[in-house]
């Protein structure tokens, strides 16, 4: 587990405990990412650096939104990349989440299940994800089922993990209370086991789609046919076009970010505050 | 702080459970492990030799373990290139993690030390932190062409930010009380970094160390793939796709996920044990307030 807790604390960076005021924070941490920028352009511009291996950060901007609109190459293009991608890490999340949360509450609450699987699984989860890729792409092909089935590798042995520890975690007695009052297996699964390891759950989710997003850029470098932001810069990368490849590069790190942060972190306050259970992080 | 106990959390349980593992019960703990592994392997074998699952496509264990042998039978023409494969990758994570702890340690000791530096670096980190180190792979292929330079420096960047943020957080998680104490007893800048930075901030910095090894070993697949011109497991993976040559991608992805695994139990969960073991009580003095 010791991995994943780390990724767990280092996917949250705390906040800088500065005894200053909040105007300056946040002008020191916008600097922090304008100032680099302000400096390359400079740079650029200037002739310091070599233009074709980094080009100014103005022009990476205005071929993303040349690129965005309906003259790019194909018309739309970063939209529709973004949007294939997105796609393809939402479909793989799911089904992670769906069979990850099953599998996990099966090996959690059943000794033979977990005695048969748990072996199975610590010996599959060392496995780099993206060593499956040639043999999926044999299986599938060049196709979306082999990347989303990329992002579901990346992702499910996470959720099956803390979904486990967050069954360990529960309390006995709330299966005794939930028996005693003549609760159905359903029932009790609804009511008790749902409620119980939904902290995890979002846990999971979490580092599962941090995970899947890495894993994704990089099988649609080697899977995809035609859209995703790994392709795109991957393709642009043979045509040596650096504007495209820089831009989709920070596409990639501001939506991990927006993913890892904010969304995630957003459906983890709205979720755990309201239920009133606390995560164990 | 509860970054900093998340961190150091695990490793101080992975220290303890070392004397059950002399009982007798080892033993049994080992068959009842492998027992469903060996099972599924045998439903394997009978689903490919019944025909049910389709050779060409998955093939069975027997027939992964020949070709295991085959790529490692140095009478064969090409030498035994397994071994060959293995050594290249193995070069080429190692050199790249050694890389990134030679950057990321100090820095991260500095953007630790100085709460100015981290504010200021924070938000940039936390934008690089998330982007997966596959997706500098382009920028690489175009600047250093396909080889070791483009490989060596995506795994760096794989194994950089884990290394560097975990020396931030143990740095941060050392009480600002302790440097002060040992300041008012006279110590040097030299005895404050030997006996309070680096005990207080080793388990969560050895932690990072097994963190980014393991990112290093993971993206050097990608890496491989995409950029690799002769050797290296993951070349040898992709390379086997264009022949459908599974068995060969199956060998190596039992290498991959074994040396994986000897890498985080054999090297890491031994120097974790060293080191919390060693310096537990000094972590805890330093670390905790």
């Amino acid at each position: 587990m010791s991995t994943e807790t780390v990724d767990a604390a280092i996917v949250r960076p705390p906040l800088a405990q500065l005894g200053s005021s909040r105007a300056a924070i946040l002008a020191l941490r916008l600097g922090s990412i304008i100032v680099p920028l302000l400096l390359w352009e400079l740079g650029a511009r200037l002739g310091w650096i070599n233009t074709f291996l980094f080009p100014p950060p103005s022009k990476i901007l205005a071929t993303l939104w040349s690129q965005s609109g309906p003259n790019g190459n194909p018309p739309w293009a970063i939209p529709i990349h973004v949007g294939r991608s997105l796609i393809r890490l939402l479909a793989g999340v799911a089904l992670a989440v769906v069979i990850g949360t099953i599998a996990g509450v099966v090996i959690g609450l059943n000794r033979w299940a977990r005695a048969i699987l748990r072996p199975i699984i610590s010996a599959l989860m060392p496995v780099p994800t993206l060593a499956w890729t040639p043999v999926l792409l044999l299986v599938m092909g060049i196709d979306d089922r082999t990347t989303i089935f990329v992002v579901f590798l990346a992702a499910v042995f996470e959720m099956i993990y803390t979904i486990v520890a967050g069954i360990e975690m529960m309390n006995v007695k709330l299966f005794w209370v939930a028996e005693s009052m003549g609760a159905t297996r359903l029932q009790i699964f609804v009511r008790v086991i749902i409620p119980a390891i939904f902290p995890y759950l979002i846990t999971g989710m979490r580092l599962g789609t941090g995970y899947a997003w890495r894993a994704l850029i990089a099988a649609e470098m080697l899977a995809a046919s035609s859209f995703g932001l790994g392709f795109m810069i991957y393709d642009a990368s043979e045509y040596m076009n650096m504007d495209v490849i820089y831009g989709g590069v920070m596409l990639i790190a501001v939506l991990g970010f927006l993913l890892e942060n904010v969304l995630i972190g957003r459906l983890e306050s709205a979720t755990t505050e309201k239920w009133g259970v606390q995560n164990e992080r | 702080m509860s970054q900093v106990v998340a961190v150091t959390d695990p490793a101080a349980n992975r220290a303890q459970p070392d004397p059950e593992k002399r009982s007798p019960r080892f033993g049994t703990a080992f068959v009842a492990f492998m027992l469903p592994i060996i099972g599924l392997l045998v439903l394997w074998e009978i689903a490919v030799r019944s025909g049910l699952a389709d050779a060409t496509i998955l093939p069975a264990p027997s027939m992964i373990a020949e070709r295991a042998w085959t790529l490692l039978d140095p009478t064969h023409p090409g030498h035994g290139p397994l071994l060959g494969h293995i050594a290249v990758s193995l070069w080429r994570a190692l050199a790249s993690f050694v890389l990134a702890c030679l950057v990321a340690i100090p820095i991260g000791f500095l953007l630790g030390l100085s709460p100015t530096a981290y504010g200021a670096f924070s938000p940039l980190l936390s934008l690089l932190l998330p982007l997966p180190a596959v997706a500098w792979t382009p920028i690489f292929l175009v600047a250093f062409g396909q080889g070791d330079l483009t490989i060596i420096a995506v795994c760096f960047l794989g194994a950089f930010f884990p290394v560097l943020y975990s020396t931030i957080q143990g740095v941060r998680g050392i009480g600002r009380h302790s440097l002060w104490v040992v300041y008012a007893m006279g110590a040097t800048p030299l005895d404050v970094f030997h006996r309070v930075l680096l005990p207080g901030a080793l388990p969560a910095l050895i932690s990072g160390l097994k963190l980014g090894m393991a990112h290093s070993w993971r993206t050097l697949v990608a890496a491989e793939m995409l950029a690799a011109l002769t050797h290296g497991l993951g070349f040898m993976i992709f390379a086997a796709r264009s022949y459908m040559d599974v068995s060969t991608m199956f060998v190596g992805i039992v290498c991959l996920a074994v040396i994986g695994m000897l890498i985080e139990h054999a090297v890491f969960g031994p120097l974790e044990a060293i080191t919390i073991r060693r310096w537990h009580a000094t972590g805890k003095v330093g670390g905790q307030r």
